[in-house]
């Protein structure tokens, strides 16, 4: 198994809180990796540290050994990390065949082009046709994305997120705010896409019976901290995690 | 294909009009042509890219201030317009540097401040831009290529086709734009920055190229102005011209393509009947903005589309 | 700033430089005023108010009126106008400005900038478009010596003025009940209602404060200023300049930012005539590139 993603002393604060804290990591390619913790525990944190979206205030981050510690989320797209939100963010204003276009556009260098026209681009339209299929939203295609119902935006923010055909792609709590139809169909297309990319994925869930199914390796973060991190038989039997879970079912 | 046929319809009538219309009507028109140009920079840089600039009309006077400089010194159209357009595109893009790196809040005060900054340069340097009264005794320079042709612009409805020619040309290029791949990238940074970056979008570079563009068809626009009036005043940088095109593109529609020229129309119409019944023409503008914003956010073009429609 | 009566004369030795100084500060207090209110009503209401600008000429409008036309009180007539401006602010909030506190934010500064067009000419409107200039009160009449230059005695009372408002407005929120309310609601709107503070009437009365800081500008203003349309958008421009140097949504730093860009005015116009905007502006750019939140932001 390769490296793909490693920390090192990873701290992120916010006055005297630590939100992350000497987050030392490895994350492995191919190995489906879920982060469970409890709330605040700073899973989203890392996340948008992995991704990007904020800078760290220690600690270094590494992609295949190059450091990325302070590249721009926009960069890190380009070299194959990609996200989903938690908190639904698509282009609300475009529709739905756009909003796969433009990552697909962005993926292969076309997006500085202000004459040609969108329609002309065959290869691109040809993926995110294709990608549209994955996602199964081909019906809602012309529809502005803002109109789709809530599960259909998670489909689509899913469908954003693969896209750039990135190497690596963190989901944060895709099924939060689900209703149990629609958690349903997007942990499937979860699945789907883990097994026919060659991407890896990094959930952040609190779905224990997710996590267990799906997952090849599980970290426990609490408080700012990685608690334990293994398989997911390991993790099961650790006391320390099922304390701080105090007696839920895992 | 209804829209092609009614496009061609429109672009004919517009091409005979000076056949069938007199001397201020073919005046108006070319105002309204002035407007649409204007107002169409201003949405790409609103309507399709998100941020509000409340100093366009900056760039406007740097184009009409540079093109009406050029044609006093060498008096040959072309030049005088392309020249007037490259300096408000340099213009733009140097601020634009300074100013798109901020939240859009910030952003809209900073093109206000701009905005003014240049209107009081135009006001108080004497010796360039005539202070108040602004230059003069511009010629409405002949339309040639040395070795080619030489066409003499006095006749109006010779200046109006140039006009005509120019405001086709920028339509026809805003089209290309927006239907780009690039267009479909400052929609994005539009709808959610955030997202736009998480997807590989520099939403800096980006917001910088609209700003500029927006910046040349002002100076388009800008640069239009002398040959017809002969004389460029400091007014035309002030804040409350940088609101014709706002309130052009807000009646026509924002999110619209053919809304800042239905509101350019729409804004000549109700400028003519306003001034007719009262001098106090920014008044009954800022009753229209505020109306408009309160209850009419689609603004016309909302009334010919469905949710989702881009015409 | 255009037509300032105090440029003296062209020698640029230290009594001129500390002279000019002075001059600027009390041209700071006015800017002081302006900036304050479009400050507070950013930090706690989250709305940038273009118009504040146009609240500071009516306010001026309005004391010229009661003072200059009527014969009023000096002291009564600026009463007045500020109770006046804060009637029309709570008038722009209540029936226009809290219904489009969801939206996007694009949508209040194209409201505030309808008004700022309905202000311009409902001022022409109302008392013409020729700038007034009217009287100084008797008590405040005469020049004491300064570096051996006369300096007006109206600008001294100014600068106090701004002083103790200055030191009013932070008792204000720091010491009263209202004012924690305020800072309570600021921080986390959704609290403050669930503890019982009614936010719609809240918001309005700080809006009401705003507007009457702003007013009590433009009427101090009166007796020595011109007052004429679109006094209030040559200055809202200063305005911004200050709130984004000092922070926005922050006191202090509206106070600081204030004394620079009115000391820096005033040097401007002392040693570069025509580019005194441009000055400002850089400072601005400078202080952005440096420190986005301003000088005490954060």
């Amino acid at each position: 198994m390769k490296e793909i993603i490693r920390t090192e002393s990873l701290g992120k604060y916010f006055g005297e809180m630590a939100a992350v804290h000497e987050v030392t990591l490895t994350l492995q390619e191919g190995l489906f990796t879920s982060v469970i913790g409890p709330n605040g525990a700073g899973k989203t944190t890392l996340i948008n540290l992995l991704s990007g979206y904020i800078l760290p205030d220690r600690g270094r981050i590494y992609f295949r050994e190059k450091e990325i510690t302070r590249l721009g989320p926009d960069k890190r797209v380009k070299i194959g990390i990609s996200r989903s939100f938690q908190v639904m963010n698509i282009f609300p204003r475009m529709t739905v065949f756009q909003n796969i276009l433009l990552p697909v556009l962005s993926r292969l260098n076309k997006t500085s082009s202000a004459f040609s026209s969108l329609k002309g681009q065959k290869e691109a339209v040809g993926e995110a046709e294709k990608i549209l299929g994955e996602v199964w939203l081909q019906e809602e295609k012309d529809f502005p994305a803002g109109e789709l119902s809530h599960g259909d935006q998670r489909l689509l923010e899913l469908g954003i997120a693969v896209a750039t055909n990135p190497q690596i792609c963190f989901l944060d709590e895709p099924s939060s705010g689900m209703n149990p139809i629609e958690r349903i169909k997007v942990l499937e297309l979860v699945k789907k896409l883990a097994s026919e990319r060659k991407t890896t994925f990094i959930i952040v869930e609190h779905d224990m019976d997710i996590v267990f199914s799906l997952s090849d390796w599980i970290v426990v973060m609490n408080r700012g901290e990685v608690l334990a991190e293994g398989k997911p038989a390991e993790i099961r039997e650790n006391q320390e995690v099922r304390d701080i879970y105090l007696g839920e079912e895992i | 294909m209804k829209t092609r046929v009614a496009i061609l319809v429109l672009v004919i009538l517009l091409a005979l009009l000076p056949a069938i219309a007199g001397k201020y009507a073919l005046y108006v028109t070319i105002h309204i042509l002035l407007l649409s140009i204007f107002s169409l920079g201003f949405n790409l840089l609103f309507g399709y890219t998100g941020l509000l600039s409340f100093g366009q009309a900056g760039f406007y006077a740097v184009g009409a201030y540079g093109c009406g400089k050029i044609l006093l010194a060498y008096p040959s159209l072309l030049v005088g317009i392309v020249g007037g357009v490259v300096i408000a595109g340099a213009v733009s893009l140097f601020l634009g540097i300074l100013c798109i790196r901020h939240t859009r809040m910030y952003f809209s005060m900073l093109t206000l401040s701009f905005g003014m900054m240049i209107f009081s340069v135009a006001w108080k340097w004497r010796d360039v831009t005539g202070g108040d009264d602004g230059l003069v005794g511009i010629p409405r320079a002949p339309l040639e290529i040395p070795g080619f042709f030489k066409i003499n612009m006095t006749p109006m409805e010779n200046y109006y086709y140039v006009v005509l020619a120019f405001a086709i040309l920028a339509i026809y290029l805003f089209h290309r734009i927006v239907h780009s791949p690039m267009g479909l990238a400052i929609q994005g940074i539009r709808d959610s920055e955030t997202r736009a970056a998480c997807i590989g979008i520099s939403v800096r570079k980006y917001r910088l190229l609209s700003f500029t563009i927006a910046g040349l068809y002002a100076g388009l626009a800008g640069s239009l102005l002398p040959p017809l009036e002969s004389t460029v005043t400091p007014p035309v940088a002030h804040w409350s011209y940088s609101a014709e095109p706002v309130l052009a593109t807000l009646l026509g529609g924002i999110y619209t393509f053919s809304g800042p020229i239905v509101g350019s129309v729409l804004f000549y119409l109700l400028k003519d009947i306003i001034v007719r019944f009262t001098e106090y023409w920014l008044i009954c503008l800022g009753i229209i903005v505020v109306v408009l914003v309160m209850g009419f956010r689609g603004g016309v073009m909302s009334i010919f589309l469905k949710e989702g429609g881009r015409r | 700033m255009p037509g300032s009566p105090f440029l003296m004369n062209e020698g640029k030795d230290m009594e001129t430089l500390a002279f000019q100084g002075l001059i600027g500060l009390s041209v700071a207090m006015y800017l002081w005023l302006l900036a304050a209110g479009l400050t507070i009503v950013f930090g706690v209401l989250g709305v940038l108010n273009f118009a504040h600008g146009s609240l500071f000429m009516l306010g001026a409008y309005f004391a010229f009126t009661f003072y200059g036309l009527w014969g009023v009180n000096f002291w009564l007539a600026i009463v007045l106008s500020l109770l006046s401006v804060a009637v029309v602010g709570c008038f722009m909030e209540r029936f226009f400005l809290r219904h489009i506190y969801h939206m996007d934010h694009a949508y209040q500064l194209l409201l505030t900038f309808g008004f700022i067009l309905i202000f311009d000419d409902a001022v022409k409107m109302v008392w013409g478009g020729v700038a007034k200039i009217p009287a100084m009160p008797s008590f405040f009449e005469g020049t004491v010596s300064v570096v051996g230059r006369p300096f007006p005695v109206y600008n001294l009372f100014i600068i106090g003025a701004g002083l103790v408002v200055a030191i009013v407005v932070w008792l204000l929120f720091e010491k009263t009940w209202w004012g924690k309310m305020v800072r309570a609601s600021a921080s986390d709107r959704e609290m403050a209602s669930a503890i019982g503070i009614n936010i719609p009437r809240l918001f309005t009365g700080v809006f009401a404060l705003g507007a009457m800081l702003a007013a009590l500008g433009g009427a101090l203003g009166t007796p020595v200023r011109v007052v004429a349309p679109g006094i209030g958008a040559a200055m809202i421009i200063q305005a911004f300049i200050i709130t984004v140097i000092g922070g926005l949504g922050n006191l202090k730093g509206a106070f600081v930012g204030a004394v620079i860009v009115g000391t820096l005015s005033a040097y401007g116009i002392l040693l570069f005539p025509v580019f005194e905007l441009f000055l400002i502006f850089l400072i601005m750019t400078v202080v952005l590139m440096v420190k986005p939140q301003g000088l005490f932001g954060g």
